[in-house]
């Protein structure tokens, strides 16, 4: 244990880990309670296309990866507000559009590119300082704003037009959950990977929603899991030799189904009036 | 009674190709209690959403608080305190009841301003007027759907509002807590001083409650006191044949009943 520790490359990956973990699960609590579960997925394959382009092109992956995940979370916010369609449908095309992007892009490369497959499956043990940092800032911008705002997250969670009516600014922040969300899979791109990073934004969120009936109990419970799933992940990951970003997601679904099995929910009584 | 509060002047609301309400003018003074009646689909929550300032007029006028509903702020639908429709609620949505209560105050607040001890002491007060303050750290679906509207009428209160707008608070619940739910609203309005929208398909119960109803069928069919308002020839035209009168004056609508 001392010794994995006192590597350099561990400690970067714990660190980062252990970010990703607390933003994702922070922001997987509104995820969840709001319904918009696919769009995670959906701007996690966004972003995904925003990096093979940054590859093919040879731009720094972080600015693109971001252009294309708020992209694709705005076009979809303003989808379902206009009513246009359901917001499962406007993302699911969007997913597989940026998919399809992504793909295009990785055949358009001369030559294979391990770093953009890092980014697809995730890489926690290769972080580098300068992607740290960069984790690090966008981890304080998205849990400064959840910090801020976190009464009208709340509020919105509960029910928008409630919120609304309340005088309650909530068609602006609803927008700002969703540029967090994509904020959010951006940092958590490189530790868990496009494919598995919006597991790491449900799955502590759901498992410590089976566990608690309070708004507040249920955020700290998913910081919780999320932050000890992550990193004790990597360090499963480095001692027994397993990809990083199964190894956190894997462990973040063990508990889940355990919690399932302990839900105080399901022993649920009706007060009577 | 005080003075208008909300007016509406010759207002029409509505979608692209669909009219929902249409010419409305009238008149909500300070301190009123008005009931809202009318069949399915006659623009009753319309009217709601109208006074929330979330919806503006096609044409005409909408004044609420003497500003043009199109000007309505943040801080001028924090002074309408309102019960949406029941159903809406996710009854496993991790939420206490005190942390439900303490939302009416988020609007009040406004950006950046976190709720300091006087706003719980505002929203225990809420809940005590409902009759809900030892239930404050249960979980709210864990409640009955009575104590739910109780709880939910608290989160409207905590806004210390002028305006209490109450979209059918007593449909879904049985009979007793209907009255009971009515009892206290009626209590909360003489108490506090508040002026009541209560929108309701059930005209029997609120008819000795209210001092004015407003009966809709897209357009304001007719609005005054309970007994000018349900005349059998006007319920007539609103209801047609889906209206019944029992021998015992009571109003039944059977288009209502039969879509529940």
């Amino acid at each position: 244990m001392v010794e994995m520790l006192s590597y350099d490359f561990m400690q970067r990956s714990l660190w980062a880990a252990a970010l990703v973990g607390a933003i994702c699960s922070v922001i997987g609590v509104f995820v969840v309670l709001r319904g918009l579960a696919f769009v995670g997925a959906g701007t996690a394959h966004a972003a995904f296309a925003g990096v093979t382009l940054a590859y093919l092109v040879g731009l720094p992956p972080f600015p693109l990866a971001i252009l294309f995940g708020l992209a694709t979370v705005w076009v979809t916010g303003v989808m379902e507000e206009k009513g246009q369609m359901k917001l499962d449908v406007s993302i699911g095309i969007l997913y597989t559009a940026t998919m399809a992007l992504a793909i295009l892009f990785i055949g358009l490369m001369k030559q294979y590119n391990a770093e953009v497959y890092g980014y697809l499956f995730g890489s926690v043990l290769s972080v580098t300082p300068e992607e740290l940092w960069g984790i690090a800032l966008l981890s304080l911008l998205v849990l400064g704003a959840i910090l801020l705002f976190s009464k009208e997250l709340f509020f919105i969670a509960f029910d928008q037009e409630m919120a609304e009516a309340s005088g309650v600014p909530a068609r602006g922040m609803f927008y700002l959950l969703l540029t967090l969300i994509a904020l959010t899979v951006v940092v958590s791109l490189k530790i868990v990977g496009a494919i598995l990073v919006f597991a790491m934004i449900l799955i502590p969120a759901s498992t410590a929603y089976q566990l608690t009936h309070s708004l507040r109990q249920m955020t700290a419970y998913s910081v919780l899991f999320g932050v000890f799933c992550a990193t004790s992940g990597v360090m499963l990951s480095y001692v027994w030799d397993l990809p990083s970003g199964p190894a956190i997601v894997l462990l973040a679904t063990t508990l889940f189904f355990t919690s399932v099995f302990l839900s105080p929910k399901r022993l649920r009584r009706v007060v009577p009036s | 009674m005080g003075n208008p509060i909300i007016r509406f002047s010759h207002a029409t609301f509505g979608f692209p190709g669909v009219i929902a309400l249409k010419d409305i003018t009238l008149e909500i003074a300070e301190g009123e209690f008005i009931g809202i009646i009318g069949p399915n689909g006659s623009g009753k929550t319309t009217l709601c959403k109208a006074v929330l300032g979330l919806m503006r007029p096609l044409e005409g006028s909408l004044q609420i608080f003497d500003c043009a509903c199109e000007e309505l702020r943040c801080h001028h639908r924090a002074r309408i305190g309102y019960l949406p429709q029941k159903g809406r609620l996710d009854q496993n949505f991790p939420i206490t009841v005190l942390e439900a209560v303490m939302m009416g105050r988020y609007g009040v607040l406004g950006l950046f301003r976190r709720p300091a001890k006087q706003d719980q002491e505002i929203a225990l007060q809420a809940l005590t007027n409902v009759g809900m303050q030892d239930h404050r750290d249960s979980a709210l679906g864990h409640l009955s759907s009575g104590q739910q509207q109780r709880v939910l009428i608290a989160r409207a209160l905590a806004q210390q509002p002028q305006v209490l707008l109450l979209d059918e608070p007593t449909t879904g619940i049985d009979i007793t807590t209907q009255h009971s739910v009515l009892d206290l609203v009626r209590r909360l309005h003489r108490d506090l001083g508040l002026t009541v929208l209560l929108v309701t398909h059930d005209i029997n119960m609120i008819r000795s409650q209210v001092d004015r109803l407003v009966l809709l069928k897209t357009r304001l069919f007719a609005a005054g006191a309970p007994e000018a308002v349900l005349k059998l020839d006007i319920l007539q035209q609103v209801y047609g044949k889906d209206l019944v009168i029992t021998e015992k004056d009571l109003i039944i609508v059977e288009d209502y009943h039969h879509h529940r």
